[in-house]
């Protein structure tokens, strides 16, 4: 809008000093140099304005390129004004040249911090996408394996033992006690069998209740006395909810298995988009991250999200793992 | 009659032995993985072995790996493999080493006490039994083979409850049919395969065979 303000008043200019110039008698040409001061502002900035046109990450290059130009056209413009002499303006555009491919070769061979940004990124996600499908693909398995040698084993035998408490029912009842008794307790085991396996896969009561509901509920369920603290202000989302769920229940279980703590603490907040769960206990310390240990599989989880999991647990204790996911709240429970 | 059974998990191995017993099937060695299974084989010659697919160490099809075997080392050693799947591809390897004395069932047909012992006497006198899932399965990809293509629908059902290993009468009682006109579905189904005139039996096995490399 100014740019082109700014044009139809140098073309203005530029007019009424031809019209003085044919009145005063026509006689050398001096407005060139009135045009050629003219146009020089706005050669500039029709140039920047097209360099910070190019595409993000361009524009400095694009920029110097187009001012590059502009310069080189002036400085050819001064040669013929000024009588088109020696060819002097060989030297400066020459100099201009190199620092502008000097800038681009620059350019071109050293990434911008941006580009090294996305690459750092790109082999993040590559890496926990690798372990999110690994992590993914050993429950699965767990789960089949656990449903075959559990719950679906069981009916098997209950079946088995039906059909031969049904050939022995005309020949000799009073066997059928000790196999009736036996179906029905396997009955019974497959069903825990089942709910293991369902909570092994999304518990209910983290449905129900949330994070925090479901780490209290579990708590109550441990060998060592668990308090939870902190609050959530809101729901986490599903994903995040079970992985964070399932990283509690891992840590809780190596306390229970190893530490030999005679308490523990779970804390849970949420500060500045960010879903921070602590895990301590009073026992012997001594865990690590590696490859191996069960925490490791949870830093692979929380990994997905963006999230981050460190230990302190040095020999004699006390441990903490010490987990933060980012994460955004939906609203708060009603 | 004598029976090795190889199962890993103690459960299924105690019902299956329980059951053979009560039916006066000796239980000559009860084992949970496929060295065991090979070790008494070898020791105790039985006349039939039952196999579990699924056994240590790495959970995945080693029961059909060593019934397989077992009869590389021994041909014609009557095996039954039993599975809590079941798939073609096994069941069509397991009659690659023959397909006499072999059997391949799901557990739950264990249930069925009276027809999974009588499975087990067929397969030891040579016999060959599958599941009717694995029959099921092959019997919807018949278009996919011109042979079979020939049969008509009523001679693909026949064949199917032969392949499951049930006799003539059994059939006939099945379809309900006369034991006649089974008798007439049967040998227009070996015409159809051109299968030759021999042994009854053997031109059973052939037919169930033929019908299994179907593809």
């Amino acid at each position: 809008m100014i740019l082109r303000l700014e044009a139809n008043v140098s073309v203005a200019i530029g007019l009424l000093m031809l019209i003085i110039w044919a009145l005063a008698g026509a006689r050398h040409f001096w407005p060139a140099w009135v045009w050629f001061g003219l146009a020089i502002p706005l050669g500039f900035q029709v140039a920047i304005r097209r360099g910070l046109r190019a595409p993000k990450g361009h524009r400095l290059l694009a920029t110097h390129g187009a001012i590059t130009g502009v310069l080189a056209v002036m400085l050819l413009t001064i040669w013929v004004l000024a009588g088109a002499g020696p060819f002097w303006p060989v030297w400066p555009i020459l100099g201009l040249s190199v620092v502008f491919v000097g800038h681009a070769w620059i350019r071109h061979a050293l990434p911008s911090a941006r580009e090294q940004a996305l690459a750092d990124r790109v082999e993040v996600l590559t890496r926990t996408r690798r372990g999110a499908l690994d992590v993914q693909a050993a429950e699965l398995q767990r789960i089949e394996r656990d449903l075959h040698d559990g719950a679906q084993a069981r009916l098997v035998s209950v079946a088995m033992n039906l059909g031969l408490a049904e050939e022995l029912l005309s020949k000799n009842p009073q066997s059928l006690t000790e196999l009736l008794a036996e179906a029905r307790s396997s009955t019974l085991t497959a069903l825990d069998d089942l709910r293991t396996v369902m909570r092994g896969i999304q518990p209910p009561v983290l449905a129900d209740r949330g994070l925090e509901g479901a780490i209290r509920a579990l708590a109550l369920d441990l060998a060592v006395p668990v308090t939870v603290s902190g609050e959530i202000p809101g729901r986490v989302p599903v994903p995040v909810e079970s992985a964070a769920y399932f990283a509690v229940c891992e840590c809780l279980a190596n306390i229970v298995k190893h530490s030999s703590a005679l308490q523990a603490m779970v804390d849970l907040g949420y500060r500045n988009g960010v879903l921070s769960v602590a895990v301590r206990d009073d026992g012997v310390g001594g865990a690590s991250l590696t490859a191996g240990s069960g925490l490791r599989g949870v830093a692979r989880r929380l990994e997905v999200f963006d999230g981050t999991i460190t230990l302190a647990s040095p020999a004699g204790g006390p441990t903490v793992v010490q987990m933060e996911v980012p994460c955004e709240l939906s609203s708060p429970r009603t | 009659m004598r029976a090795v059974i190889a199962e890993d998990l103690a459960l299924l191995r105690d019902g299956l032995a329980r059951i053979l017993r009560a039916h006066d099937i000796d239980v000559a060695a009860a084992v949970g993985d496929p060295v065991a299974l090979a070790a008494a084989l070898e020791e105790q010659q039985p006349d039939i072995a039952i196999v579990d697919v699924r056994m240590p160490p790495t959970f995945t099809n080693e029961g059909l790996v060593a019934a397989i075997e077992a009869r590389a080392r021994r041909p014609g050693m009557p095996v039954l493999v039993l599975s809590q799947y079941v798939e073609q591809l096994y069941a069509r390897e397991l009659m690659l080493s023959g397909a006499e004395g072999v059997g391949y069932l799901l557990k739950d047909r264990v249930a069925e006490v009276g027809m999974f012992v009588e499975t087990v006497r067929k397969v030891a006198g040579g016999g060959t039994v599958l599941d009717p899932d694995v029959v099921t399965g092959m019997l919807t990809h018949h278009d996919r083979n011109q042979v079979m293509a020939r049969l008509t629908p009523r001679e693909r059902e026949v064949l199917g409850l032969m392949a499951e290993g049930r006799s003539n009468a059994a059939i006939a009682g099945k379809l309900v049919v006369t034991a006649k006109a089974v008798d007439k579905h049967i040998n227009s189904i070996f015409m159809k395969l051109d299968l030759p005139l021999d042994a009854d039996d053997n031109r059973r096995v052939l037919a169930v065979l033929r019908y299994l490399q179907t593809d």
